[in-house]
């Protein structure tokens, strides 16, 4: 690492970062402290591991720094078939851990390549669009985006891993960015608020709704415009009834009863402490009791009794809300946000438009996450089983997400070098 | 790329604003839920952290009359194995074959079954598979030591569970009298026995204890004024007479084998305090075998068949409608009742006898047709003279389940004109063995009935909490007078009447046989043997019932030869000093002996008939029943013994009608 480019770093995203992970590795050892507990670095217990995997990830960063930066746009597309191929990989030699094959095995260690993955994708995803042939107007241009990011979560999902899967389609904002019409997006919120109104109120409801609301749309824009045709409408209709049925099939049809169930409790159609809402109920019991101010670090009853399910992992947050309250709670939820509109004005800035990209995919990434975790933990959300960014235990997560931040400071601290 | 400035702020914007959207989101639902809600989520997390943990406490023992256990509680020990609890493969293969061979010494089982065992429950990744069941607290205690389980509970797998069952020392005996306080599966209770009627000394009440949850699985008590202790519960001391017990169980057992019978009872009670001294209920198992299965003595009502002609003879006594000595004519031992015939056991019938001498041989004829005789008018006078001596009341035992015992009465709606004259012999009516027993006990107690108890005393450790007195049913049943009349026909039924099989020159013993086909009306064949009785008859210091049901008719069904036997039994070896040796065989020679005027005529009365006997030195009334019972017509002039006979003893009868007595 050269004094040029430590002095280029974006000290304010690296001070944001350790401020994270350390309080996440605080959070993990009151989550994960037993009786037998003896040493910090205890390899027994997840904060002893943690630790080491923090140590590691200091390696990494002087690693991912120290490389030239072109390095990264260069061999992006290597990254991504080194990831591809780790992915296939797994259903070979994968090492199954409670129930999804999704991590290879050496000796004591566990390595999970999805975590890689997406670091991956977002290089490969930047270097293909900062192609100079590419137009992400053109329609094949956003075949080809959509392939690269979709392919990885091909391979994730019969894991089975969906959690991780659903993570890819926050490149969707990268794409977005860089030109991509909004239409998607809206497409794509306009299917889910189809299928969940479909769970909510019925098909029909829902599809006699949406012929009512495409038909008063159709006469308020033939006002504006004489020569407006009805047929888009009426093919619109039958779109979205035939949408609203089909969700219904695949709600009852194909989706497991654990799916349907998480879906039941998040839209209140279910109440269940005991089964699968048990992580969410207890979860939200352990915020919910730690109040405004919290009850204290090393104090939580809840966190130390053990009743929130995957608490040093997924539920990390948590642990958070009940020891540090609403206060604590709140300053990590800034922390994140700042963190990520800090990343927004770098990739900004950036004069590379690969470098644009890998920005936008990283906070697309920690975004995703971020919003889905804390959104499954304080019940906004069903349960989708990905880790909070930095804060939840386990090394594959934690190096994933570093190599993810860092390449991305790595280029930002090289973009006077760019032209 | 055509993205101009203002395009690239409001997509800019865009992405920015789901964020902060988000962002919104999530504090809004933390204020709701932390601050809001917050005191319900804080009363959540108390609940789930707080509990009141139950201190069970220690059941009381049951004891018999001299000490020894009948029941306690034994904690017992069920393993199990996690056998993904040494992490390395390696190191549950090093430990798989000491471990096996270990197990198979203790256990039984081959080494290899139990390598095998775990190594597949290993390859499952079974984390609870059973080792066994059951083990007691030192072989617990040595399995630990064993390789791998050794490693402690987290390296070396071992789970144990502990559960408190209830032994019984003496084994099956009495089991069912013992009973069980136990609550199921779907959470009934099932209470039966001395163990279900004094739960509420034996079990104690348990203790709480407020604990906190410090982490997973770990539960920390607090010291608060919230705990009470658990009080053990007290034991109970039982009538119950360990040998006397053995040697009913055994003795009943050994009959039952011997006829095959479905089920049977015996209970043996202490004449002066009703004190219950053995109790056995044994049934026929479907595989085989006899076991305590139900508390029949308690719980099974009946139609008790002869055995219930003493509470005939002792109501018709008592209202001085008959005397012993009346005579009644018993014809061929046939005698029809509207449709129905009553029949005599003895093809043929007793002709004329007296009652005394019905009573010895349970001729149902004479009970029925005196009765029917002497109540026709008033029915009712002599069920209400039942009734008041309690035979149609429970007798209020402590167990659950007391049968019902059922007298009919003439308001009744199924009472008819036979309802009457079949009650006499034990039709019609039904009650429990121990109900029966305890009015033969009331007899052989001079006419006080006392009621039948179990338990001595209810014991905290060494001191007394409280004892049971010997309670009084009735001061007075019936007359003494009626009750020395009815001890006597029942000495005279083992000396020489239907149970004469177990009469023993050398100790008295008193009772009643009993024989009742049972579910008549559904198939014949079915029998019901009983004897109730009590010994020694001068002095009578126990009374016992048999009852043993459906013994194999091709075996044998009377009364006299499947149920006294058992009480014989019982009597000999209580009073072991008397030599139990089987004299039946000797009986009949025996009998010569004797020259009561009854044995003579009762042996003449069984042998050849086509002769004519020798019945000089009879009694008239004896002679002539005899003698008609052989169908002869006879004359006699005078009262007392005979003089003289018509036809010389020995004279073959053949077309011989007439015969002439005098005395």
């Amino acid at each position: 690492m050269s004094r040029s480019t430590t002095g280029k770093l974006d000290w304010v995203s690296i001070l944001l970062y350790f401020l994270l992970v350390g309080i996440g590795w605080i959070n993990i050892y009151s989550a994960s402290l037993s009786e037998q507990s003896t040493s910090l670095l205890d390899f027994n217990q997840p904060y002893g591991r943690q630790l080491i995997f923090i140590i590691c990830s200091l390696v990494l960063i002087v690693l991912v720094l120290s490389i030239e930066a072109k390095f990264y746009e260069r061999f992006a597309s290597i990254f991504y078939i080194i990831s591809l191929v780790s992915l296939l990989g797994l259903f070979l030699f994968g090492k199954n851990i409670s129930g999804a094959t999704s991590w290879y095995s050496f000796g004591g260690m566990s390595l999970q390549p999805s975590e890689f993955a997406k670091a991956a994708t977002a290089l490969a995803l930047a270097k293909y669009i900062s192609d100079i042939q590419t137009n992400m107007k053109l329609l094949g241009s956003q075949l080809r985006a959509f392939l690269i990011i979709f392919l990885p979560a091909l391979f994730i999902v019969p894991q089975p891993d969906p959690g991780s899967a659903l993570v890819f389609a926050s490149f969707f904002f990268v794409l977005h960015r860089e030109g991509v019409s909004a239409n998607y997006l809206w497409f794509g919120l306009l299917t889910v608020s189809l299928f969940i109104g479909t769970l909510l109120i019925g098909s029909l409801l829902v599809s006699i709704v949406a012929a009512v609301i495409l038909i008063i749309a159709f006469f308020i824009s033939k006002r504006k415009n004489k020569r407006r045709k009805l047929a888009p409408f009426l093919i619109a209709i039958v779109f979205t009834t035939g949408f609203a049925y089909a969700s219904n099939y695949i709600f009852n049809d194909v989706f497991e009863q654990r799916h349907r169930d998480r879906f039941n409790i998040v839209l209140g159609k279910s109440v269940d402490t005991k089964g699968i809402g048990y992580n969410t109920n207890q979860s939200q019991i352990a915020i919910g009791s730690g109040g405004f101010t919290g009850k204290g670090f090393l104090e939580g009853t809840q966190t130390k009794g053990g009743f929130v399910p995957e608490q040093h992992t997924d539920y990390i947050f948590s642990t958070v809300g009940e020891e540090w309250g609403f206060l604590g709670s709140t300053l990590v939820v800034a922390l994140f946000i700042i963190l990520l509109l800090r990343l927004i004005t770098l990739a900004e800035r950036q004069k590379s438009q690969f470098s644009r990209v890998v920005g936008y995919g990283v906070v697309s990434v920690l975004f995703i996450h971020f919003a889905i975790n804390i959104g499954m933990v304080i019940g906004l959300l069903p349960t989708i089983g990905i880790p909070l960014p930095f804060f939840s235990y386990g090394g594959s997560g934690l190096w994933g997400f570093t190599i993810l931040l860092f390449i991305f400071l790595k280029l930002d601290s090289n973009r006077i070098n760019e032209w | 790329m055509p993205v101009n400035e203002k395009n690239i702020l409001n997509r800019l914007y865009f992405v920015a604003g789901c964020m902060f959207l988000f962002a919104i989101g999530v504090a809004v639902k933390l204020v709701n839920i932390q601050v809001s809600e917050g005191k319900k989520y804080k009363e959540l997390a108390q609940i789930s952290n707080f509990k009141s943990d139950t201190i069970v406490a220690n059941r009381g023992n049951i004891y018999a009359a001299d000490g020894s256990l009948l029941a306690t509680s034994m904690p017992k020990y069920d393993i199990r194995v996690d056998v993904m609890a040494p992490v390395s493969l390696g190191n549950f293969n090093e430990n798989l074959k000491p471990l096996s061979d270990s197990l198979s010494v203790m256990l039984g089982k081959p080494s290899s079954y139990y390598q095998q065992k775990l190594r597949k429950a290993r390859s499952t990744k079974n984390r609870y598979l059973l080792i066994t069941r059951g083990l007691g607290y030192a072989e617990y205690m040595r399995i630990k030591s064993f390789p791998m389980f050794n490693l402690g509970a987290y390296k070396g797998g071992l789970i144990v569970e502990q559960r408190t069952i209830r032994e019984h020392p003496i084994g099956k005996m009495a089991e069912r009298t013992i009973g069980h306080d136990r609550k199921d599966e779907e959470g009934y209770y099932s209470r039966v026995g001395i163990e279900g009627a004094f739960r509420e000394f034996l079990r104690g009440s348990e203790g709480y204890q407020l604990k906190q949850k410090i982490a997973k699985g770990q539960w920390k008590p607090i010291d608060n004024a919230n705990e009470v202790e658990p009080k053990d519960g007290y034991d109970v001391v039982t009538t119950i007479d360990v040998n006397m017990q053995d040697i009913a169980h055994q003795s009943l057992l050994k009959q039952l084998e011997y006829y095959k019978a479905d089920h049977g009872t015996v209970v043996v009670m202490e004449t002066k305090t009703g004190e219950i001294k053995a109790i056995s209920n044994l049934g026929k198992a479907k595989a085989g075998g006899y076991y305590e299965r139900l508390n029949y003595a308690v719980g099974e009502s009946h139609e008790p068949g002869s055995t219930f002609k003493l509470m005939t003879m002792v109501a018709a006594l008592e209202d001085r409608v008959i005397d012993t000595s009346d005579m009644v004519d018993t014809g061929n031992g046939r005698y029809k009742f509207y449709d129905r015939t009553v029949r005599d056991s003895k093809w043929g019938g007793f002709g004329k006898i007296s009652m005394a001498e019905a009573f010895e041989l349970s001729s149902n004829v004479a009970f029925a047709r005196i009765i029917d005789e002497k109540y026709k008018q008033k029915p009712e006078r002599f069920v209400n003279r039942l009734y008041n001596m309690g035979l149609n009341e429970k007798l209020g035992l402590p167990i659950l389940g007391e049968g019902n015992p059922s007298i009919p009465h003439p308001t009744d709606k199924y009472w008819s004109g036979t309802s009457l004259p079949w009650m006499t012999h034990g039709y019609g009516v039904s009650m429990t063995a121990l109900q029966t027993l305890t009015f033969y006990n009331a007899i052989a107690n001079d006419g006080k009935m006392v009621k039948p108890r179990f338990i001595k005393e209810v014991r905290a450790w060494n001191k007394s909490y409280k004892s049971y007195k010997t309670e009084v049913i009735d001061a007075a049943i019936c007359s003494k007078e009626t009750a020395l009349k009815a001890q006597q026909m029942m000495k005279n039924v083992v000396r020489r009447g239907t149970a004469k099989n177990i009469y023993d020159s050398n100790f008295s013993m008193a009772g009643k046989t009993g024989t009742c086909q049972y579910n008549y009306w559904i198939e014949s064949g079915r029998y019901i043997s009983s004897f109730a009785g009590y010994f020694p008859a001068d002095e009578p210091k126990y009374s016992c019932v048999v009852v043993i049901h459906q013994p194999d008719k091709e075996i044998g069904y009377y009364g006299a030869d499947v149920a006294a036997p058992v009480f014989k039994d019982i009597a000999m070896k209580i009073y072991a000093e008397t030599p139990s040796v089987d004299e039946i065989e000797n009986l009949v020679v025996d009998n010569v002996m004797s020259s009561e005027d009854f044995e003579e005529y009762y042996e003449k009365a069984q042998g050849d008939q086509k002769t004519m006997p020798n019945v000089k030195g009879m009694v008239v009334m004896d002679a002539v029943a005899l003698l008609e019972n052989m169908g002869l017509k006879v004359n006699f002039t005078g009262t007392g013994k005979i003089k003289n006979q018509s036809i010389k003893p020995g004279v073959k009868l053949e077309g011989v009608k007439l015969v002439e007595l005098k005395s």
